[in-house]
């Protein structure tokens, strides 16, 4: 009779919270087979359309987000989207993951397409799922890096060039030399450059009359030491999605694309502070692509919105938005009529096109990528 | 005697100490300024209701709105708490019990396995973020194991890692302050090893328990870097989904969330303080116990 | 133990065990065998093939890794002068760091643990672990905004004309010295709080009997006995501290980068596995090298340091 007494002694507060300690542990593992199977559901990459939604991996600030929410009110599947700045950046995560990213598209530069599909990172298109094709111009189907457009399908296609701040550049910029002339001086620790190892190359490049595809060691030499001693200590910052940075007045110096330059100024309280610069010699040319990554876990929504944002009517939005020439018949005059601001940041005139040559994937890819990293390492104070 | 910081009158050693006091309560009162200043920016600046985050353009609830309204964010919020309690479980069950056995039955292992977890804490987050995402596609896709492409799974165990180790070390430094008579005890009278686990040891180590789920769980909503790496589309955690905006542009929204998250964080710390304080064995009250046991001491 | 005591029915031992009934003890150790699978599984697998990674080279311009050809190449090439340079900064950026945050806790604790009335610092404690359960990234990028030559800290001190244009901290090492400083003070405070909290008061009113100054007592008496507390703050503030990844992203730009950067950089977008491999096998024999260092540093100081202040009490025992 006295045992119970004493085990009661013994072990006091053992007793008394026992229920809810008990409830405790049980609770927690219920919570944590609820949240397990939650998971597993809801994070199937490999379910397919069950889920209903779409993953695009593309760059910052590409899409218009009113386009987005129409195709899903319109079709259904929720966008996610998630940005890079590179294509080397998108293509490291696409092949080192080898499928299991969960995107369903991407957008690669028309120089990448070839590589990329090498190395088996890219679906095959079925043309038969893609109708609007028929709206793209001539110019940009059946390229030279995509014969027959076997992997992508173009998404819009632009130029690079720069804006600066009026207020601290007092000078007119006109060139890519002007361009390092004002890194180094009044712009100097308030500049950017763009993420892209090649673009950076072809910066020096042009400003030195040298054909932006060299392969010639003495010109690459050249470039490594330029840049690395001369604009390394000048940088602050490696940006590809600029348009922030213009709109909030954050640097004096900012390399950019056309559209993402259109995008700053329209947005910036003042909207004549910065002015965008077609360099007089000449810059890149490139076409970026839709693109279905190979292991799409929502291959059909893919198709589907691919050609969803050819629909001319839906271009147009997504022109008016991004600032770059979508590549669809008759959308300069369709543009213009919609009272498109900043038509010249938007459609290249002829003289400038002129000068705008087409990038490609050279052998000197690798040392280029290479200097891209030492400047990177020394850059900045 | 007086106990120090205790007022005590009259002693002429207190006249002269007095500077150095006021200089301490500046200083600590400053330090604590510094320590929230950039939470109160980030709280003022969820209300800018400008286009972008950095600009403050009016103020507005209209980040709030659009933070839970915009669907990409309420979904990497839900991975962001289901990876946490997925974590916590995780991290409570094998450290709970891996810090009872180096406890109670440290064998020639122990050593072997202290230096382990150890390696793991210190081990920088960049680092087993570039070993993780390699490995789980060697798993998943070259082995086949379909487990392993799943987003949630790759987060819950590349979170659950350090939070284990940690969970070990409160628990084990919990339980060395413990007299192990209750158990043997128990033992003699013939409860059986997991009637002696779940009525003696267990409720004595609740709190370092608690404490370490607890810490688990927060430690694993505020992983960025290895989530960023080894994330699949579809389930990106919170913490991934900022750094994401990052590169692009920063909104108000997150902002605005973030708040709610700081608010969401707060509630279940003060809970788990009401929990620790009301356990008498906890060491110097509430948040001075979970201090402790999260030190390890 | 009472509760043995208050036992008041005769002892049970083993050798009264009734028959069929025996005391039933698990093998020792089967409780850590879940976490050391786990850890060997996901943490010791893949970092050794991190380690056999960086023995390996780059095949090609579209390809990873290859470990057909193993060498030392790629430590070479992470110890060249480019990355090295981020090394020394990264190394500078954390000792610089970890000293500032021991400067700066110090004071903060010792008021804290010594100076507060009990019934404050529990509160503070709160206050003082508040920003620590914020997120990291959250509050680096407060810091962000603050900094921005266009914000309103710069602002404000262009009004007050305590500077001349613009502020021009964020995006140089100096925006990445004070992020740093700023996210892991609580991790320096912490320990530091603890160990001061176990500090007899006592000791201190010692001190001062015997005619010692505020700072004899501080220099003999606290700084020693607090010396575990110290320890674990630097070592939890310099370790993730040297792999820090967010700070220098968010408010280092092109300037502040460091070692973490870097190793992600070969990973994200170079594409170059061994050689991020081999930066990251330096990263972390930095890491236990300097640690390794310091710490023979400090435990010499110490016996130097106890050598010089202790008393040589005479001695009892007949010589």
């Amino acid at each position: 009779m006295n045992q119970p007494q004493n085990v009661r002694i013994l072990i006091p507060e053992a007793m008394k919270k026992s229920v809810s300690r008990r409830m405790f542990l049980g609770g927690s593992a219920a919570l944590g087979v609820t949240a397990f199977l939650a998971a597993c559901s809801s994070g199937s990459g490999g379910g397919g359309s069950s889920s209903g939604g779409l993953n695009i991996y593309t760059w910052g600030e590409y899409d218009d987000p009113a386009v987005l929410t129409d195709y899903t009110s319109a079709k259904g599947p929720k966008i996610t989207l998630d940005s890079y700045g590179s294509n080397p950046e998108m293509i490291a995560k696409l092949s080192a993951a080898k499928g299991t990213t969960g995107y369903d598209i991407c957008v690669p530069t028309h120089s990448n397409i070839q590589q990329m599909a090498t190395a088996g990172l890219l679906t095959e298109l079925d043309h038969s799922r893609l109708p609007n094709m028929k709206n793209l111009v001539a110019k940009v189907v059946n390229t030279p890096f995509d014969p027959g457009n076997k992997y992508s399908v173009c998404k819009d296609w632009g130029s690079t060039g720069y804006v600066y701040d009026t207020t601290i550049i007092k000078r007119d910029l006109k060139s890519w030399a002007d361009f390092l002339d004002a890194a180094q001086k009044e712009a100097s620790g308030s500049m950017s450059l763009l993420e892209d190892q090649s673009e950076v190359a072809y910066t020096y490049f042009y400003a030195n009359g040298i054909d932006e595809n060299t392969t010639d060691p003495a010109h690459i030499a050249a470039y490594r030491s330029f840049i690395i001693d001369k604009i390394a200590p000048h940088v602050q910052a490696f940006e590809s999605s600029t348009n922030a940075s213009i709109s909030s007045s954050a640097r004096a110096l900012i390399h950019c694309w056309n559209g993402d330059g259109r995008l700053g100024i329209l947005a910036n309280a003042e909207p004549d502070r910065y002015k965008w610069v077609w360099p007089t010699e000449g810059a890149n040319l490139w076409q970026d692509n839709w693109a279905i990554v190979k292991g799409a876990p929502h291959e059909d929504a893919a198709y589907e919105f691919i050609n969803y944002v050819l629909d001319p009517v839906v271009s147009l939005k997504e022109l008016l938005y991004i600032g770059y020439n979508t590549g669809i018949e008759g959308i300069e005059e369709a543009a213009k009529k919609a009272d498109i601001k900043r038509p010249d940041m938007v459609f290249i005139s002829d003289d400038i096109m002129k000068k705008l040559v087409y990038s490609q994937m050279t052998s000197a890819e690798g040392t280029i990528i290479g200097i891209y990293d030492e400047l990177k390492a020394a850059a900045g104070k | 005697m007086t106990v120090a910081g205790g007022a005590s009158p009259r002693l002429p050693s207190r006249r002269r100490i007095r500077p150095a006091d006021t200089f301490l309560n500046v200083w600590g009162v400053l330090g604590l300024v510094f320590l929230f200043f950039p939470i109160v920016v980030i709280v003022v600046f969820s209300f800018n209701s400008g286009r972008t985050l950095q600009t403050f353009d009016g103020i507005g609830m209209e980040a709030y709105v659009a933070a839970l309204s915009n669907p990409a964010i309420v979904n990497s919020i839900t991975v962001s708490l289901i990876t946490a309690t997925g974590t916590a479980v995780v991290a409570t069950l094998l450290g709970t019990f891996a810090g009872i056995a180096l406890t109670r039955q440290p064998g020639w292992w122990a050593p072997g396995l202290l230096i382990l977890l150890g390696l793991v804490m210190v081990t920088p987050e960049i680092v087993s973020a570039i070993s993780l995402l390699p490995w789980f596609v060697t798993l998943g896709v070259d082995n086949g194991l379909a487990a392993f492409n799943i987003g949630q799974v790759r987060l819950i165990i590349a979170n659950s890692l350090f939070a284990s180790a940690v969970v070990t070390f409160i628990v084990r430094a919990r339980m060395t302050g413990m007299n192990q008579s209750l158990e043997e005890a128990a033992a003699d009278l013939y409860a059986p090893p997991f009637r002696r686990f779940t009525d003696i040891t267990l409720p004595l180590i609740r709190p370092a328990v608690i404490s370490g789920a607890l810490l688990a769980f927060t430690l694993s909503l505020d992983n960025t870097v290895v989530s960023s790496f080894v994330s699949v589309a579809g389930s990106t955690p919170w913490p991934v989904y900022i750094f994401a905006s990052l590169k692009a542009s920063l909104r108000p929204e997150i902002a605005a969330m973030s708040t709610l998250m700081l608010v969401l964080t707060l509630i279940v710390l003060a809970i788990a303080a009401l929990i620790l304080r009301r356990d008498p064995s906890g060491s110097g009250g509430g948040a001075a116990g979970l201090t402790s046991a999260m030190v390890g001491r | 133990m009472t509760a043995v005591e208050e036992r008041s029915a005769p002892t049970q031992t083993a050798a009264d065990t009734p028959p069929g009934r025996r005391r039933l003890r698990l093998p020792g150790g089967l409780g850590a065998v879940p976490i050391s699978l786990w850890i060997l599984l996901f943490f010791i697998l893949p970092f050794g093939l991190v380690v056999w990674y960086s023995f390996g080279y780059k095949p090609g311009i579209y390809e990873t890794h290859a470990n057909d050809i193993l060498s030392l190449d790629r430590y070479g090439e992470a110890a060249s002068p480019a990355f090295f340079a981020i090394f020394l900064r990264t190394l500078k950026i954390a000792v610089t760091g970890t000293v500032l945050c021991l400067l700066i806790a110090f004071p903060m604790a010792y008021w804290m643990a010594v100076k507060l009335a009990p019934k404050w610092r529990g509160i503070v404690l709160a206050l003082v672990l508040i920003p620590y359960w914020t997120n990291f990234l959250v509050r680096t990028i407060g810091w962000q905004i603050s900094l921005s030559p266009t914000g309103f800290v710069s602002k404000l001190l262009q009004w007050a004309n305590l500077t001349d244009g613009p502020m021009h901290v964020l995006y140089t090492s100096a925006a990445v010295q004070l992020g740093v400083v700023y996210n892991y003070l609580p991790l320096m405070i912490l320990p530091l709080y603890v160990a001061l909290e176990r500090l007899d008061p006592k000791l201190l009113e010692a001190s001062r009997d015997l005619g010692g100054t505020a700072w004899d007592t501080l220099w003999r008496i606290t700084a020693p006995l607090s010396a575990p507390g110290v320890t674990a703050g630097m070592l939890l503030v310099f370790v993730p501290l040297m792999g820090d990844y967010i700070t220098p992203t968010v408010l280092g730009g092109a300037s502040g980068s460091m070692v973490g950067q870097m190793v992600a950089a070969q990973f994200q977008s170079a594409q170059n596995w061994a050689l991020g491999a081999a930066m990251a096998v330096l990263l972390m024999l930095a890491i236990f090298g300097t640690s390794a260092v310091v710490g023979g540093i400090l435990k010499v100081a110490g016996r130097i340091t106890t050598a010089m202040t202790s008393l040589k009490l005479p001695s009892k025992e007949p010589s």
